[in-house]
């Protein structure tokens, strides 16, 4: 089934005074259960890509399907209600809120979702279990290491049952026992439970992991090969 | 969890709230302290002008007043008086004859206003005796006793035993003079008290009048709970010949003092209000800008913008929540103490006093005073939180995200 579906985007940014194109009509789709990694140098357009599939910023032209649903005119109030139950995200810079504990932190976007306390509770406890950190659900994300705070923020992302996690940069401010740690852990969630994955990064690891590669070049794909 | 969050956002910035709060504090006990020092001041104005001289109500002939002819008198005014004492919400009543005229001592003269007072029942009315700082009230001197005020003692250059001569017209309209000494000496915050009447007994006056025993003046002290206007409605319906007027007509400078004192009250509680107000804004301001990537990521994960437009609010209403407390409790105590001891303005009492103020105020605020102050903090927490609550939601996510 196909969960990401780009048809022939463009991103123009300052249209009006020096027109910059950040993405100039790029295809492609992402099935479900798909590990894919968006790579290719700075300026390439990923960033802008994982935000136009993340329903953060809108295409300048072409069209953005998520689960069946074309997000390209969606009004930015639906697009946070999309966002919230279709779409994890997991940033750089981990992003946690720190006034909460590891548990609340994975508990929050369900709450969002007016889930209910005990489920909530019951299924961010599996979550932080699953991401072996069950053991940290009562303290803050300031007493973690940054591995341990990514692994709450793939915990966090996955617990909205989205369509599929986004991942900026992910392993960016890891060191490579954490980055090991981390790709394991997403590994064996996309393995064990279908979950679908779709990275930008720079680094080789996660390259190595991903099952399928998007090669980025001055906003247009330059390869697209599955391993 | 949101009011978790925001609660706990409170304390993220520790110094920073403290400053908030505090300014909550100090705004509110300004204010109060504010309120109940300006009530001091009015309350000791208005009960030394209503107890001390005009009363709750008085009573004269309608044209008595016009020019304090001797000859328009209260037909039985006597009699009246002793009536009204037995009214309902009556607490006690005295009768006057007034009249203008000229004080003269060996030195110098001055116009006055001749009040032939009963001593006892002036004392229950205005609670003249109570003011005398030199000599006595009326005792010791069987013949022609006067007591004047200390200003006029001073104008005069006279002291106690001095004797000094009343110059007036009778009721034939000749003129009359007659001999009194000086029995002693009031002071008051009044300045009337002080410098323009002469109090000497009725009896004594009512020899030199050929008016017979007339007076011009009932003056009526009601009970603290009797609204006195009901009262002077009660008399003017029964005796029409006569005009009952309330203190408030009678003084009406109190009256509109009294307004301009309870709009100055809300001048300034805007005006406090306001300070905060802009101190909000400059801290949540900051709250949110520091938060910029977080709320960033908030919204990108799906926090609408409802949700994190009360998160701002709440957290706003929090601060203001823990401040108002302590506010109204240091401010309840400051009150506590100076209503007891009073605030001692003795350094300013000259120029008080020329005023008519007293030198010591006792402050006080009623329960009321507290609830508006906490409605209006709380209203200026939730004004002082929209524009930042309005940056917050006006954040893109994908800048806020970026931002360093």
């Amino acid at each position: 089934m196909s969960i990401i579906k780009v048809e022939n985007i463009t991103k123009i940014y300052n249209e009006t005074k020096v027109p910059v194109h950040a993405l100039n009509g790029i295809s492609f789709e992402i099935q479900e259960g798909e590990f894919t990694a968006i790579v290719g140098p700075s300026g390439c357009g990923k960033t802008t890509l994982l935000n136009i599939l993340g329903g953060l910023d809108h295409p300048t032209e072409g069209r953005v399907e998520i689960a069946k649903t074309d997000i390209t005119g969606m009004k930015d109030k639906d697009l946070i209600d999309f966002r919230l139950n279709n779409i994890g995200f997991v940033f750089q810079a981990y992003n946690l809120i720190p006034v909460l504990t590891t548990l609340e932190n994975v508990e929050f976007i369900m709450l969002l979702q007016k889930v209910d306390k005990k489920k909530r509770i019951e299924r961010a406890m599996n979550l932080l279990r699953e991401m072996g950190i069950a053991d940290k659900a009562n303290q803050r994300p300031s007493e973690l290491s940054g591995g341990q705070q990514q692994r709450v923020a793939v915990a966090r992302a996955l617990a909205s049952k989205p369509n599929f996690i986004l991942a900026d940069e992910p392993t960016a401010n890891l060191d490579s026992v954490s980055t090991t740690n981390l790709l394991d852990m997403m590994a064996k969630m996309n393995k064990e439970e279908n979950e679908t994955f779709v990275f930008s990064t720079h680094d080789q690891r996660v390259i190595d992991k991903a099952r399928r590669v998007i090669t980025l070049v001055d906003g247009t794909i330059l390869s697209d090969e599955t391993k | 969890m949101i009011l978790k969050i925001a609660w706990k956002n409170v304390w993220r910035s520790r110094g920073r709230s403290a400053v908030v709060m505090g300014s909550i504090v100090v705004g509110i006990w300004a204010l109060i302290f504010g309120t109940g020092f300006m009530n001091g001041f009015m309350e000791s104005y208005m009960a030394d002008v209503i107890n001390h001289d005009v009363s709750n109500f008085q009573i004269h002939n309608p044209q008595f007043k016009k020019d304090y002819d001797v000859k328009l008198f209260i037909p039985d005014g006597e009699q009246k008086a002793e009536e009204i004492r037995t009214w309902p919400g009556v607490k006690v009543t005295t009768s006057r004859a007034i009249l203008n005229g000229m004080i003269s001592s060996s030195r110098k003269g001055s116009g006055i206003q001749i009040r032939g007072i009963d001593p006892k029942e002036e004392a229950e009315v205005t609670r003249l005796d109570s003011l005398i700082i030199e000599g006595t009230y009326f005792e010791g001197m069987s013949r022609n006793p006067i007591v004047i005020g200390e200003k006029l003692a001073e104008e005069l250059k006279i002291k106690l035993k001095s004797k000094v001569v009343l110059t007036f017209n009778d009721a034939k309209g000749n003129l009359t003079a007659a001999a009194y000494r000086v029995v002693g000496i009031v002071k008051s915050s009044s300045v009337k008290i002080n410098s323009q009447y002469a109090y000497v007994r009725k009896q004594d006056l009512f020899k030199n009048l050929a008016n017979g025993a007339n007076v011009h003046e009932i003056a009526v002290v009601t009970n603290e709970q009797t609204d006195e206007e009901i009262l002077v409605a009660k008399y003017n319906e029964k005796y029409k010949e006569d005009k009952a007027e309330s203190w408030r007509e009678i003084a009406p400078e109190l009256a509109i003092l009294q307004e301009m004192y309870s709009q100055s009250l809300y001048i300034l509680l805007v005006i406090i209000m306001l300070a905060l107000a802009f101190g909000i804004v400059n801290t949540m301001l900051m709250a949110v800008l520091e938060r910029t990537r977080e709320l960033g990521m908030l919204m990108a994960i799906g926090m609408n913008k409802v949700r994190v437009f009360f998160m701002v609010v709440v957290e706003t209403i929090y601060l203001s929540a823990v401040g108002t407390p302590f506010g109204l409790f240091i401010s309840w105590l400051t009150i506590k103490y100076y209503r007891n001891v009073g605030v001692d303005l003795s350094n300013y009492s000259e120029g008080l006093e020329s005023f008519g103020y007293s030198s010591i105020l006792y402050p006080f605020v009623t329960g009321d005073a507290y609830v508006i102050v906490s409605i209006g903090v709380v209203i200026t927490a939730i004004v002082g939180a929209l524009y930042p609550a309005w940056k917050a939601i006006k954040l893109n996510p994908v800048e806020a995200l970026h931002k360093v």
